[in-house]
């Protein structure tokens, strides 16, 4: 083999090499041990704070409610959903007396009509989507400007819940 | 104004009809535009090298050389658009270092690296090889240092190791032109298989990707050999420029069939998405996709083209030509790329609504870094061509 030809397989050897050499320079050490990706990123998202609990925690103190919401269209949507990350309170709330729950255990307690408007105000793309193709995930539409409007005079919120339970709608 | 109302008032008057939140901003800008059309131009540089090589147009051999080196530097910037565009540049190189199967990008960084070092880089060295060892003894200084590396300090330039040069120079850019294929028709790929936009989603992408990139590339070769030669004051080789004058019209053609014939399927079968597109073509891209890319970029060429191919009128005026119509044809193809990139993202996806782009002179993803990436290349081709002379080589017959 002339020397030109050898040299230059040379130099592409160098660079093959220097390039697996790299590879598993910079590879990540767990990258592939579960699967195409860091293995290490599962175990640094355990290592963040948690917020939310699961839906069977918030049975345990608030049973009466858990059985009025399984018979409404609310049945399917956790109690977070509305009232917020609920972790620190379901784990220490027990401790404390009715009304007498510190601020920073509370959870919010939505009521407003705007509250309600986060899922059932009116929207293009939410018809699209909700109303008129998949039937069974239907989420009623109502346009809050027109349904039971408040009467500013008479300075009377008209808030939703006034006549409906959320719990059972 | 509270801030938030002037920030929702600031939004709005971007959209049209509705949108969805994520389609208001437009993630992909002038940056992606420039990486295909800086990709094709590479391809297109390659073709138009292989036609004198493999093809035996021994006319093109003034604009060989030329052409090569100008593949090779566009080649070297052709991921910065990329890169650059990145929210972390510096990750890039992870895309190589764990590449998957299943992502057409990350195998795009292999095809890339392919072509450049096992093509361009090789093709290059074994056509220079002999001319670096012959300059690195007659030179001094850096640049006898660098013609030694870039020869690995060989010095075997017996008429047999010239001859296997040839032979191997030869192979390589047979190979060169499947990869130049498999290169830009990836790049068309990319967006062709964007099965959620019916602007991109069309099989037809990576073959009008492929000619429009043989189009500019060509063009682009033309016009820096016509600079070039008049920097060197030497005399425009008329017979060439007539040649590639010719095959860009016969590219020129295919390219605006294809075009067209995506164009009317999709007029003929309107598809859902058709009146939404309609409104588009017709709106926000009337100028960039009728007026610069179809009347200036393809019309005038075409004609101007088809005329000189039975009336030759004289060679002032032909040069005259020479001169304006790459610059048409390589905006008209830049226009492409625009109306490619940018368009596929102004219109909604419920096809209910438009949004504008609008970008800035300075930033990341401002029109000036794009300019520097336009205009690196063209530096890294003064140095190549200054350390490289295609002119200074001694005549092979590539045989």
């Amino acid at each position: 083999m002339p020397q030109h030809i050898k040299r230059l397989l040379g130099v592409f050897a160098i660079f093959i090499v220097l390039f697996l050499v790299m590879r598993q320079v910079l590879k990540p050490s767990s990258f592939g041990k579960l699967g195409h990706f860091r293995a290490d990123a599962i175990y640094e998202n355990t290592l963040k704070p948690m917020h939310y609990t699961v839906a069977d925690s918030c049975t345990k103190c608030h049973r009466t409610i858990r059985t009025e919401k399984d018979k409404g269209f609310h049945k399917n949507l956790k109690c977070e959903v509305c009232h917020g990350p609920g972790l620190k309170h379901s784990l220490f709330a027990g401790q404390f007396k009715v009304g007498e729950l510190p601020d920073s255990l509370k959870l919010n307690k939505p009521g407003e009509r705007k509250d309600c408007g986060v899922c059932h105000q009116k929207n293009a793309a939410r018809i699209k989507i909700l109303f008129d193709t998949i039937n069974t995930t239907m989420v009623r539409q109502i346009d809050l400007a027109e349904h039971n409007p408040p009467d500013l005079k008479a300075n009377e919120p008209a808030n939703c819940i006034d006549c409906h339970n959320p719990h059972q709608p | 104004m509270e801030d938030h109302l002037q920030n929702l008032y600031e939004v709005l008057s971007k959209i049209e009809g509705y949108v969805y939140p994520n389609e208001i901003e437009l993630n992909w800008s002038i940056l992606i535009v420039l990486y295909p059309y800086i990709t094709g131009l590479v391809a297109g540089a390659f073709i138009l090298a292989s036609l004198e090589r493999i093809f035996k147009i021994k006319v093109l051999k003034p604009t060989y050389g030329i052409a090569l080196l100008t593949a090779f530097s566009f080649m070297l910037v052709a991921t910065m658009p990329l890169v650059s565009h990145l929210g972390k540049p510096l990750r890039a190189y992870e895309i190589m270092i764990t590449p998957h199967s299943s992502s057409a990008m990350a195998i795009f960084g292999f095809v890339y690296l392919w072509y450049l070092m096992v093509v361009l880089f090789l093709e290059i060295w074994f056509d220079y090889r002999r001319d670096m060892v012959i300059w690195g003894n007659e030179s001094k200084g850096v640049k006898r240092f660098l013609y030694k590396l870039l020869s690995l300090w060989t010095t075997d330039i017996s008429p047999k190791a010239v001859a296997l040069d040839d032979r191997i120079g030869y192979i390589v850019t047979v190979i060169g032109i499947p990869s130049a294929f498999l290169l830009h028709g990836y790049v068309g790929f990319i967006f062709g298989s964007i099965k959620a936009n019916p602007w991109w989603s069309t099989v037809l992408m990576p073959v009008i990707f492929l000619f429009s990139a043989m189009v500019s590339g060509i063009a682009l070769v033309m016009i820096i050999y016509i600079v070039l030669t008049k920097i060197r004051k030497q005399l425009l080789d008329m017979d060439c420029l007539d040649t590639i004058a010719k095959y860009l019209f016969y590219i020129l053609i295919i390219d605006f069939a294809l075009e067209g014939l995506d164009q009317i399927h999709r007029i003929y079968v309107a598809e859902e998405s058709f009146e939404a597109l309609h409104a588009l073509v017709f709106g926000k891209l009337f100028y960039t996709l009728f007026i610069y890319q179809g009347l200036l970029g393809t019309i005038v060429p075409l004609l101007t083209l088809g005329t000189l191919q039975f009336y030759k009128p004289k060679p002032q005026i032909r040069k005259v030509i020479y001169i304006i119509l790459p610059i048409l044809v390589l905006m008209g193809i830049f226009f492409m790329r625009w109306n490619v990139v940018i368009g596929g993202q102004l219109f909604s996806k419920s096809f209910y609504g438009y949004t504008t782009f609008k970008t800035g002179l300075i930033g990341m993803e401002g029109y000036l870094m794009a300019a520097t990436w336009l205009i690196i290349p063209f530096l890294i081709l003064s140095f190549l061509l200054w350390l490289l002379p295609p002119w200074r080589k001694i005549e092979t017959s590539h045989e």
